[in-house]
């Protein structure tokens, strides 16, 4: 909310200026976001009288002026904008003044005649970002007048971010009971009276008074709607950034950013029979003052009359029964709403008024009446007009209940870690309004004041005494020390350690976003389920990932793009296989692409392929000492034939392949490699455990094998593994080869196996007896022939 | 006649260029068929009184042609070597053989980095799902359905009814259902609000903090996060300012500010010439939050708090627009090692 420094000031005039002002009020809670000058400053601009207007002799466009600017002074002045005429009463700057944008005022010849001073826009003074012509000023305008004084520029506009709870602040009046609340200041209520004449001509009742519990009325008949809103309450509209339209309406305005009370003016003639509050009935349509037609729910609260709706209740009015230029009677509505009844209505209309907003957060149902007064004392004021009784509509029992809430001094002091002195809380509690109901030496009651809907609990109360006290000033204190040890387990690994392993291996963090475009919820994850958010920001952001592996083919390909070829990119983050909690995990995925190094001096440059990627990923696993198999596989996103499925205790962890041809293809992306697993399969580790090693000496074969191109190797190492022959210490595959002299459809591997006893060095015939072992397992069950 | 060989020994070796060379040398002159062994074993010839007497000088000639050869192979080792040494010379300025390193996301290091500060304090750290329910993201943190402050959160929503957590805080709901306090935890994360313009993302990363026990105040919230921040931001005198705020979940509710690290509080374009820039919110836990996990509000309190990560790592790291941090691009990334 916007709020004029000198509007405030006419309230409660705190001896500071209107920064330290400002200053306090972000202390006490009302947030300013920032504070402007009206107009920017400037001197030696006064109020003119233009006595005569007449052609320049030597240019079309400009006007040979007198200006009148008081104390007998006329000057000559030479004008150029089209709307100069005599008798208009204008703003002078004269010799000497210098304008917000630098410009300084000399005598100036202007085509052989001599001009003393300039008739200036509003623009030229840094009040307005354009403006056309002269600004022409009000007929009663004193000649003469320094045009800061006479239009109150010396003012700054603060502009407040009001917190939800805080709906009492979205009024001058708000406002002000914070700052005497602050500065301990007293501020009185604008006086008001108004001379009533017989009862309202229409009647009024509410069917659902638990969303309006108080709805008044009142006929005003006779006005001139078509005069000029005083320069006052105009100015005042305009620096809270409203609009003006007709006095009638601009009054309702002006009372709302005073009281806080929202207002609405309908035309009396355009209202047939009575006026009912209640719900709108399916299918009820009302064209509203935006000029759009709302069609109307049933949770709609609603103002209509015997034939049609007249309004959506505490958010806009309707065209049809709005006050207009030429209106002479009017229906004056003041009322409470439940803010629950209004809450989210404006929105699901596509709406937000100065209304809405108010009556969401709670407006004072205290206030009606007064707020009906004062609209009603303008309007007659201004407008002239007879104004009837009011017309009451009230349910008592359905109003706000201001219950006593009760506050010690051990709360206080548990919440705050302090005491307040008594007599300053009581103090604070009176000067916020709250009345003291009940109290002994360390406890008080209060009753909150119907314009407080945010203090029901006696937290809200520790919470008024700890701002109006300063947050800055509350002591501070150390966390008193846990004294219990956090145990993580030891065989648990820290995600960092597997990142930072990751990263000493060449590998960049990439975080992406967790929603995906329906493209690459085809390409990557079309074997799972989609979960589509009901509001993407844009259909590319539209699919939650249910794996990372677009993300990093988005990194690829952007970098790419931008001439990195080498990537070597991993990503952590939730997948989403379901919206329940337990079907969101963490994975771990990582990409490759390019060459094994980057360009240098010292390596050949040697593309990557999936054994690069296998072994990163194998380094992590070997943290985990957890027995992980890889077994060929198909993948939608992985080519056919360099796919592995992993598995970690039969259970399938994760994946690892190179990017499947037609996806690559479909993305313009290079040869990729990627690897994906279930993050919780690489944190679980184990504790080390001490075995005694052996002192004889290691006994180590090689044997060459040929056998089937297309059987797995880790086959015959995990045979040879469970054969568990004594004293095998490992096996180790040492080459693979295919080609020359080897038959095609087979391949040669080489294996070297490590035997060593606790007790004693292993004699050639001990190990060849199990190699011969060994060897038999390789003929009779994978048709592996020695070499 | 010893004389003789002695000094065409003393020329040839001190002649000779190569250790076989030299070898040669002692071969011709000290081995089996050597020059001075054929005269040892000539000594025969000779008469007893002689015998001894030249047996004398020719083993004397023999140490002085083995001290001659030595000194000579030590000479030519050491030529040997330095050659060997020249021939091996390496241009050490060469770059080392290397992987490149990669890096950690800054939001990542700073992660870290807030929850290392904590944890070292006797945090643990919780996490939560990204997809939460009504209840968790919003009527168990005291946000009723029509609340004005569920309209602030830009929520996005699943037709089922779930929402994308529009902060860390159900995180807190969750611990309290499942643990009993005292509690002491942080919960970093990521959270999505539906809005998306310079200065905000769709998805961005909060730290959210929760305290639970019979003996937690206003007071320490203060105290803790202050010395958070002094940490953080490795500076022993930073200014840091409380100011009452409104956060549905926290009564009383506080927004911390710091001076602005850009400008150091003078004002500048970061601060909007206020010097100062908010940095966390915090709180009280609010009495219906504990009730809604079924925490006696009585007899604990609950103090929270929560941080956005991007901004802490844009003013620790200088970074000027929020949407580089999901850009991914690597002459950004490449930047924080």
């Amino acid at each position: 909310m916007n709020i004029s420094t000198t509007w405030l000031r006419e309230w409660i005039n705190p001896t500071v200026s209107d920064e330290v002002l400002a200053e306090q009020l972000t202390m006490a809670g009302l947030e300013v976001d920032g504070i402007a000058p009206v107009a920017p400053y400037f001197e030696n601009v006064v109020v003119g009288y233009v006595v005569s207007c007449e052609k320049h002799p030597d240019a079309d466009k400009l006007n040979l002026c007198q200006v009148d600017v008081g104390e007998n002074n006329k000057l000559q002045i030479i004008c150029g904008a089209s709307n100069i005429r005599t008798g208009l009463k204008v703003i002078v700057a004269t010799v000497g003044a210098v304008l917000p944008n630098g410009l300084k005022i000399k005598k100036a010849k202007l085509r052989g005649i001599e001009s003393f001073g300039m008739i200036c826009s509003e623009s030229e003074l840094g009040m307005a970002e354009d403006s056309e012509g002269v600004s022409e000023l009000d007929a009663d305008a004193p000649i003469g007048k320094n045009i800061r004084q006479y239009l109150d520029l010396d003012d700054n506009i603060i502009e407040l971010d009001i917190t939800p709870n805080r709906g009492d602040c979205f009024s001058v009046l708000g406002v002000a009971r914070e700052v005497s609340a602050n500065y301990g200041l007293p501020f009185e209520m604008p006086s008001i009276s108004v001379s009533v004449q017989g009862t309202s001509s229409v009647k009024s009742r509410i069917s659902n008074t638990t969303a309006c519990p108080k709805y008044l009325t009142r006929s005003i008949s006779g006005i001139d709607n078509t005069v000029k809103t005083p320069r006052w309450i105009a100015d005042k509209l305009m620096r809270s950034g409203q609009a003006t339209h007709s006095p009638v309406v601009d009054i309702t305005n002006f009372v709302l950013l005073e009281l806080g009370q929202p207002m609405h003016a309908f035309d009396r003639k355009k209202i047939n029979g009575s006026v009912e509050v209640r719900n709108a009935k399916s299918g009820e349509k009302v064209e509203l003052l935006n000029e759009t037609t709302a069609e109307l729910k049933e949770d709609t609260l609603v103002i209509v009359d015997d034939k049609s709706v007249l309004a959506i209740a505490g958010v806009m009015g309707g065209m049809d029964s709005a006050t207009q230029p030429n209106s002479t009677d009017i229906l004056l509505e003041s009322a409470f709403f439940e803010p629950v009844s209004i809450a989210g209505k404006a929105r699901n209309y596509g709406l937000h008024t100065e209304s809405s907003l108010r009556f969401e957060r709670g407006v004072d149902f205290a206030i009606t009446e007064l707020a009906m007064d004062r609209a009603t004392q303008l309007i007659v004021e201004i407008c002239g007009g007879q104004a009837s009784d009011i017309n009451t509509c009230i349910d008592e029992a359905s109003l706000p209940v201001l219950a006593p809430i009760t506050i010690t001094q051990d709360k206080i002091h548990k919440v705050l870690g302090f005491e307040l002195d008594a007599k300053w809380i009581e103090e604070k509690f009176t000067s916020l309004d709250f009345e003291i109901s009940a109290k002994t030496k360390d406890s008080w009651t209060i009753i909150p004041p119907s314009f407080r809907f945010d203090i029901r609990l006696p937290a809200d109360l520790i919470e008024e005494l700890a701002r109006l006290y300063g947050y800055d000033k509350l002591p501070v204190q150390k966390l008193s020390l846990d004294a219990n040890i956090n145990v993580v387990p030891e065989a648990q690994i820290d995600k960092y350690d597997i990142m930072q392993s990751l990263v000493a291996r060449g590998y960049q963090e990439v975080i992406t976003y967790s929603f995906i475009s329906e493209k690459y919820h085809n390409l990557v994850d079309a074997n799972v389920n989609k979960i589509v958010l009901s509001n993407p920001i844009s259909a590319d952001m539209s699919v939650m990932r249910s794996s990372l592996m677009s993300g990093l083919l988005q990194s690829v390909e952007s970098n790419q793009r931008r001439g990195h070829s080498n990537a070597r990119f991993f990503e952590i983050g939730l997948c989403f296989d379901g919206v329940e909690a337990n079907k969101q995990s963490n994975k771990l995925a990582g990409i490759v692409s390019g060459s094994r190094f980057n360009a240098q001096w010292a390596s050949k440059t040697v593309p990557l392929d999936f054994f690069d990627a296998k072994a990163d990923l194998e380094s992590l696993l070997e943290l985990t000492a957890l027995a992980v198999t890889f077994t060929e596989d198909e993948h939608p996103t992985l080519q056919k034939g360099q796919t592995a499925r992993i598995e970690l205790n039969g259970e399938q962890v994760g994946w690892i392949g190179a990017l499947a041809p037609n996806v690559a293809k479909e993305l313009s992306l290079p040869k990729c490699y990627l690897f994906e697993i279930s993050l919780s399969a690489v944190l679980s580790g184990s504790v080390a455990k001490y075995e005694a090693f052996s002192q004889y000496q290691e006994v180590q074969r090689d044997i060459a094998l040929v056998l089937n191109k297309t059987t797995p190797v880790a086959e015959l190492t995990d045979g040879i593994k469970a054969l568990q022959q004594s004293d095998f210490v490992g096996v180790r595959l040492f080459d693979v080869y295919m080609g020359e002299n080897i038959e095609s459809g087979k391949k040669s591997i080489a294996l070297n196996l490590t035997y060593q006893s606790l007790e004693k060095t292993l004699s050639d015939k001990e190990v060849g007896a199990r190699i011969d072992e060994v060897l038999n397992l390789m003929k009779n069950k994978f048709s592996a022939i020695l070499r | 006649m010893i004389n003789d060989i002695l000094s065409r020994a003393k020329g040839s070796i001190e002649k000779a260029q190569s250790l076989g060379e030299l070898e040669d040398l002692r071969v011709a002159l000290l081995g089996k068929k050597g020059e001075l062994t054929a005269l040892l074993k000539g000594l025969g010839q000779l008469s007893a009184q002689e015998r001894p007497k030249m047996g004398g000088v020719i083993n004397q000639a023999k140490g002085v042609v083995q001290d001659l050869l030595t000194q000579r192979k030590n000479n030519l080792e050491t030529i040997e070597l330095e050659k060997r040494l020249l021939n091996e010379k390496i241009d050490v300025s060469l770059p080392g053989r290397h992987v490149e390193m990669g890096g950690l996301h800054p939001v990542t290091m700073t992660l870290k980095r807030i929850q290392s500060l904590f944890v070292k304090n006797g945090f643990e750290v919780e996490t939560g799902p990204e997809i939460e329910d009504d209840f968790h993201n919003f009527t168990a943190l005291n946000i009723p359905e029509h609340h004005p402050a569920r309209a602030m959160h830009d929520t996005f929503y699943f037709d089922e009814g779930s929402v994308l957590r529009t902060h860390t805080s159900p995180v807190q709901i969750r611990t309290m259902e499942n643990q009993k306090p005292p509690l002491r935890i942080i919960a970093p994360g990521k959270v999505y609000r539906c809005d998306s313009d310079i200065t905000h993302t769709p998805m961005f990363h909060q730290v959210e903090g929760l305290i639970v026990d019979t003996d937690a105040n206003f007071a320490q919230l203060k105290g803790l996060l202050i010395d958070f921040l002094r940490g953080f931001f490795e500076k022993q005198d930073l200014k840091v300012r409380f100011r009452p705020s409104y956060f549905p979940f926290t009564e009383p509710s506080a927004e911390a500010d710091i001076e602005c690290v850009i400008c150091g509080g003078e004002g500048c374009r970061v601060c909007k010439k206020t010097g100062w820039l908010e940095v966390l919110g915090c709180g009280v836990v609010h009495p219906n939050v504990l009730n809604s996990v079924k925490i006696d509000s009585e007899h604990y309190t609950g103090l929270a708090f929560g941080m956005g990560v991007e901004r802490l790592a844009m003013l620790r790291y200088g970074v000027s627009d929020l949407r580089l941090f999901f850009e991914n691009d690597i002459r950004f990334l490449r930047q924080f090692k």
